[in-house]
């Protein structure tokens, strides 16, 4: 019946059409645009800020009501701009949602959870994989000074073999660190000096020296990366991250946004840092630091558990080790911003093993390259590897240049037709995450005549959620609202015992406060207990 | 009667005009007799023992603008948060040079905006150097070098709130954008009271026989602990106010520190839980943003000092203990050459570094400064007790010399006498203390002289900036029709022209010198010993060799092989240290 439904709200809807294939910014735009027109009730869409490049960053905020009023996820895509499946999942999310929103159980989500949608912070550098010349740039249209020497963009890639698409060189060289796979001579590997190899290739990526400084592509059209531009340990100086931290109008625009939006208590983002297959574990020294270099304990522990709930529904393993370099949207949503934050690359190629009908044997040498172009072969993917093949090379005259290799961006974005059941199972995630939700509750309440028109009230207060009000490193963020207990009294009564405003840093799931107060006056008491991440209780006791 | 009327209307345009002549030349020329080092007839009169509002400051930059077209420029870098201009004059000699390549000093004061006399010592450098200029060859090839972006408030808003709106000699310290400091949910819904109304907020006392405070027996308007074994009989009860919302504190959440512009800064930035008073990240803030732009956009700014106050130092970074790697030997030894002349002109100063010597502090202007950005930036706590009566004393606000200097020189014109008053919720009280411009800002007889002593200081700084000059240009022939033409680039100060944490970092473009001939040049390199022939090649683009830095009191050497003959000019192109050129 629920399938008949939705099929039925499918079709009145008319213009909804699933995407074939991975959609530059028009086609995103298009699609949130589709979303807000269709869902005007659960729905809204609004541009942040345009980019340097004259593009939109979209929120879509989905929930019902108050949104504002509601603890709220912020989902996010696009942190990295070579990686088009997060702004997929991200916007995939807000189109099954609210292709579902008709069923019970997402209504019944929706009244208490806000959505915050951003899937795509990286526009101006995903375009480039749409653009004529596809390459993975994660930099924004900021003109910036990669190599600070004083010039802007003077060296960028150069498609050499002209097939559109920015691959390898290699150069054969005495001095060159690399050799040729002894399983696949298609992917070439460092040489182990250890082991006495020696290298034959020089490997760069494909171009020339435009300026003659002796380095390759170093400072090419792409400015700033969101993903390195956030204040937790930035880089400053280094080629993408911004001469200062949040330099850019994008990062302004979502940080502003959302340390407004005082209801989020968890951040969802895609992009290459991961901590939902694997959590980050609590580093007693690290976490002591005075500026703060691991999570909290309880922190941690918040972190196994919703990685325990991605990995039971995403059936992930496998996952590739990451490491957070610093100015990123993982680290600043823990560590700055003071939430639950959670990332994923949403995929990554599976370990594959031989297969012996192709006469695959073990890899004697593990190679991510390798690894992948074994997996493309089962999968029957060939289109994803270019035959090296000789090019004359102005910056070498007198030797063997070759391009080819693998294509950019297949490492960490799957083949379209597998986006659409990450995408379905990254949206199972995000609905039961939900369910974790912190959530205030008043419980006990008890009212105690005495004598001379006077009243004992008392309560318990609780947070029947799995995720407390606010993440241990938060509680000491003036950003972050604390948990209030307010006795509202009317002219006729006053607080002649207990506080009439209590403030409190944070209720864990297993906390139970117990409060008291002595009323002297008649009439309709109200008290409202609660905070932005867990929601506000409201209740009215007769005096 | 129409007539009239107009010849009434001109009679009272020339008597104005006459006042205004008056005001503008204060004494006729011939009534004053010249003191050693001060403009003796300006034709801007400011007077240097009072504060200036927001409204004042605008109006003396724009007479000092007005009257002296060719060495002052007015700009606004930018609004604050209410709409105020940040107002900056440019000091140059505009007639010499391009002023936007000369080394400059960027200056500001009032970063916190109860640290209000940093816009008049920032101001007076602006006065001091126009009105000097025509009698002061010092001052002209000063202005023929160097330039000066004074900013004297970058604080605007709250330098009102702090002089038009009830206040304590230490509020506020932010700007007025509204924080909720207490994490209820409410913003600004307990401030501080003005109890008495008197446009002060001073502090509360009441008598109590268990208390811990008794009168001062040597004057009896300050407090003092009694001892360990003593009875006291009175209690203090904090700064004037009451407890608006009924949360059970005073004075928690008002616009007194909603959060510190001076933790706003790029440089080691941390949060709020980490360093208090950051806001959402660096340069968060409308006014200070606006002041990095300017920066950005003045990559000749070489050096920068920030006026706060107090306490009589001449600080420097590090703001943090984690950030002691970045002041590297070389650019230390710079800031200690400058810094201990800096002790020696401003008596009662003391030279410190921040982390050390203070306090840990993160994303503090003067860090971004030189770690971001390679300026060789001091910030100078204005107001020393030392200048009460010329000798070391404390900051502690109930100290006896803070009393007597009161009693004696002020008149007491620095105090709220204690009042009764009856509080709605600590009864009867008395209310009086220390008036919000006593203790911090400098008292106006002591002003004008700080004021020198600091912008004297500041001249030294910026006299030290980097001063280029191509010192020789020589040729010696190769044979087979090639010249080498060896030119050397020297530097008469002590800056480099990039710090070395700009060097490390390549925050600024090298240093580009060039030659222009009519002969062909067929080869560059920057020359490491002329005397053993060591020379390292530039492969590309040979005609302008680029140099990573120009050192301090040092000179850079290099070569050109050239086919032909021809006439020479050699010209440096440096950011920080100015261009030059010599043709030989």
């Amino acid at each position: 019946m629920r399938h008949t439904l939705t099929a039925l709200v499918v079709l009145l809807l008319g213009n909804w059409v699933a995407a074939q294939h991975y959609s530059n910014y028009a086609e995103q735009s298009n699609r949130l645009q589709t979303l807000a027109k269709s869902y005007p009730q659960l729905a809204t869409l609004q541009s942040l800020a345009k980019t340097n490049g004259g593009k939109d960053i979209w929120l879509l905020t989905i929930g019902t009501g108050k949104t504002d009023a509601k603890p709220a996820i912020a989902v996010m895509g696009g942190t990295e701009g070579n990686h088009l499946l997060g702004a997929e999942l991200a916007l995939g999310f807000a189109e099954n949602l609210l292709k579902g929103s008709q069923s019970d159980s997402i209504r019944k989500l929706l009244a208490q959870t806000t959505y915050y949608v951003l899937p795509n912070v990286s526009p101006d550098a995903m375009e480039q994989y749409f653009a004529k010349l596809r390459y993975e740039r994660t930099g924004n249209a900021t003109i910036t000074d990669e190599d600070r020497d004083g010039k802007t963009d003077e060296d960028g890639f150069d498609d050499l073999d002209g097939n559109g698409k920015i691959t390898w060189l290699r150069v054969e060289s005495p001095v060159g660190e690399y050799k040729t796979h002894p399983d696949d001579p298609r992917v070439l590997i460092k040489a182990d000096a250890a082991k006495g190899e020696k290298g034959k290739y020089l490997l760069l990526a494909e171009g020339i020296d435009n300026d003659k400084d002796g380095k390759f592509n170093e400072d090419g059209e792409g400015g700033i990366a969101f993903n390195k531009n956030l204040t937790y340990n930035h880089r400053v100086f280094a080629a993408g991250a911004g001469d200062f931290p949040v330099s850019e109008k994008e990062t302004r625009a979502v940080l502003d946004f959302l340390y407004d939006a005082f209801n989020v208590y968890s951040i969802v983002s895609f992009g290459s840092n991961n901590n939902l297959s694997t959590p980050i574990t609590y580093n007693p020294q690290a976490a002591a630091q005075r500026i703060v270099a691991g999570y909290q304990e309880p922190d941690a522990r918040a972190n196994a558990m919703v990685s325990e709930l991605y990995n039971k529904i995403t059936g992930s393993k496998d996952a590739p080790r990451s490491m957070a370099a610093g100015g990123d949207v993982l680290s600043w949503g823990y560590y700055h911003y003071g939430r639950f934050s959670f990332s994923t690359p949403g995929w990554w190629v599976p370990k594959t093993k031989p297969d012996t009908t192709r006469k695959e044997k073990a890899f004697s040498v593990d190679d991510p390259v390798a690894n992948y172009l074994r997996w493309a072969g089962q999968q029957g993917i060939t289109d994803t590897y270019t035959d090296w093949k000789p090019v004359s090379h102005p910056d070498f005259p007198n030797q063997t240049v070759e391009v080819g290799g693998v294509d950019p961006f297949v490492l960490t974005n799957p083949p379209y037709k597998m986006v659409p059941a990450l995408v379905q199972k990254h949206s199972e995630f995000l609905v039961k995450l939900a369910a974790y939700q912190p959530a205030i509750d008043v419980v006990n309440l008890k009212t105690e005549k005495l004598a001379g028109g006077l009243t004992r009230v008392s309560f318990d207060l609780i947070n029947k959620g799995q995720l407390s009000t606010h993440s241990k490193l938060g509680e000491r963020s003036y950003f972050i609202k604390k948990v209030a207990v307010r006795v509202n009294t009317t002219d006729k009564q006053q607080v002649v015992g207990g506080r009439k405003i209590t403030l409190l840093n944070a209720l864990e799931p297993a906390d139970a406060k117990s409060f008291n107060w002595v009323i002297k006056g008649t009439g309709t008491l109200v008290i409202e207990a609660g905070c932005p991440t867990a929601g506000v209780k409201r209740i009215e006791v007769n005096l | 009667m129409r007539v009239m009327k107009t010849n009434h209307i001109f009679l009272s345009l020339v008597l104005a005009a006459a006042v205004l002549v008056q005001q503008a030349q204060a004494q006729l020329p011939n009534q004053v007799f010249k003191a050693a080092g001060s403009p003796v007839n300006p034709k801007v009169t400011v007077t240097w023992n009072r504060y200036y509002d927001h409204a004042g400051i605008g109006e003396i930059c724009k007479k000092i603008a007005n009257a002296y077209p060719d060495l002052a420029k007015l700009q606004s870098i930018g609004k604050s948060y209410e709409g105020r201009d940040l107002w900056c004059l440019t000091i140059t000699d505009f007639k010499k040079g391009n002023a936007d390549r000369k080394p400059g000093m960027y200056i500001d004061g009032n970063i916190h905006s109860n640290e209000i006399q940093g816009a008049e010592f920032a101001l007076y450098t602006a006065w001091y150097l126009t009105e000097s200029f025509a009698d002061t060859k010092f001052i002209q090839e000063l202005l023929a070098d160097k330039v000066f972006y004074i900013v004297p408030t970058i604080n605007p808003d709250a330098r009102d709130g702090f002089m038009h709106k009830p206040n304590t000699a230490s509020s506020p310290r932010s700007g007025v954008l509204p924080i909720d400091n207490d994490g209820d949910g409410q913003v600004n819904e307990d401030s501080y009271d003005d109890l008495d109304g008197d446009g002060h907020i001073t502090m509360m006392r009441r008598k109590n026989p268990n208390g811990r405070w008794k009168i001062d027996p040597k004057d009896p308007r300050n407090m003092i602990q009694v001892g360990p074994d003593e009875k006291g009989d009175y209690e203090l009860l904090g700064i004037e106010g009451i407890d608006n919302d009924g949360d059970g504190r005073v004075n928690e959440d008002g616009y007194a520190f909603e959060y510190d512009p001076n933790r706003d800064w790029g440089w080691g930035w941390q949060p709020n839980y980490i360093q208090n008073g950051a806001y959402k990240y660096p340069f968060s803030l409308p006014e200070n943003r606006a002041v990095m732009e300017f920066v950005l956009k003045h990559p000749n700014i070489a050096a920068a000092q920030s006026f706060h106050n107090a306490g009589g130092m001449i600080l420097r970074g590090p703001g943090g203990q984690e950030d002691v790697g970045t002041y590297n030997a070389q650019d230390i030894a710079v800031y200690d050459a400058i810094a201990k002349k800096g002790e020696e002109l401003i008596p009662g100063y003391k030279y410190l570094v921040v982390y050390k010597d203070l306090y840990s502090a993160y994303g503090g202007e003067l860090d971004w400064f030189y770690a971001g950005r390679g300026i060789y930036t001091y910030s100078n706590e204005l107001w020393t007790p030392y200048l009460l009566y010329m000798k070391d004393a404390t900051r502690d606000p109930f100290d006896n010399a803070t009393y007597s200097f009161d009693r004696y020189l002020l008149f007491q014109d620095a105090f709220v006498p204690w009042k009764e008053y009856d509080h709605p919720q600590y009864g009867k009280i008395e209310i009086g203390g220390m008036k919000k411009n006593y203790g911090r800002a400098h008292p106006g007889f002591l002003l004008e002289s700080d004021a020198h002593r600091n912008m004297a200081f500041s001249i030294y700084h910026v006299y030290h900036t980097p001063k280029l000059e191509v010192q020789e240009i020589s040729e010696r022939s190769l044979g087979d029709g090639l010249t080498e033409v060896t030119a050397v680039i020297v530097n008469s100060r002590m800056m480099p022209t990039h710090s070395s944490q700009d060097v490390k970092n390549k925050i600024e473009r090298p240093d580009r010198i060039t030659l222009t001939t009519s002969a062909k040049i067929l080869s560059g390199m920057q020359v490491e010993n002329r005397d053993l022939n060591l020379s390292t090649e530039q492969l590309n683009n040979p005609q302008t060799i680029e140099v990573a830095n120009i050192s301090g009191l040092g000179s850079v050497t290099v070569k050109w092989i050239v086919q032909g003959t021809g006439k020479y000019t050699v010209s440096v192109d440096s950011y920080k240290g100015g261009t030059a050129s010599a043709s030989k």
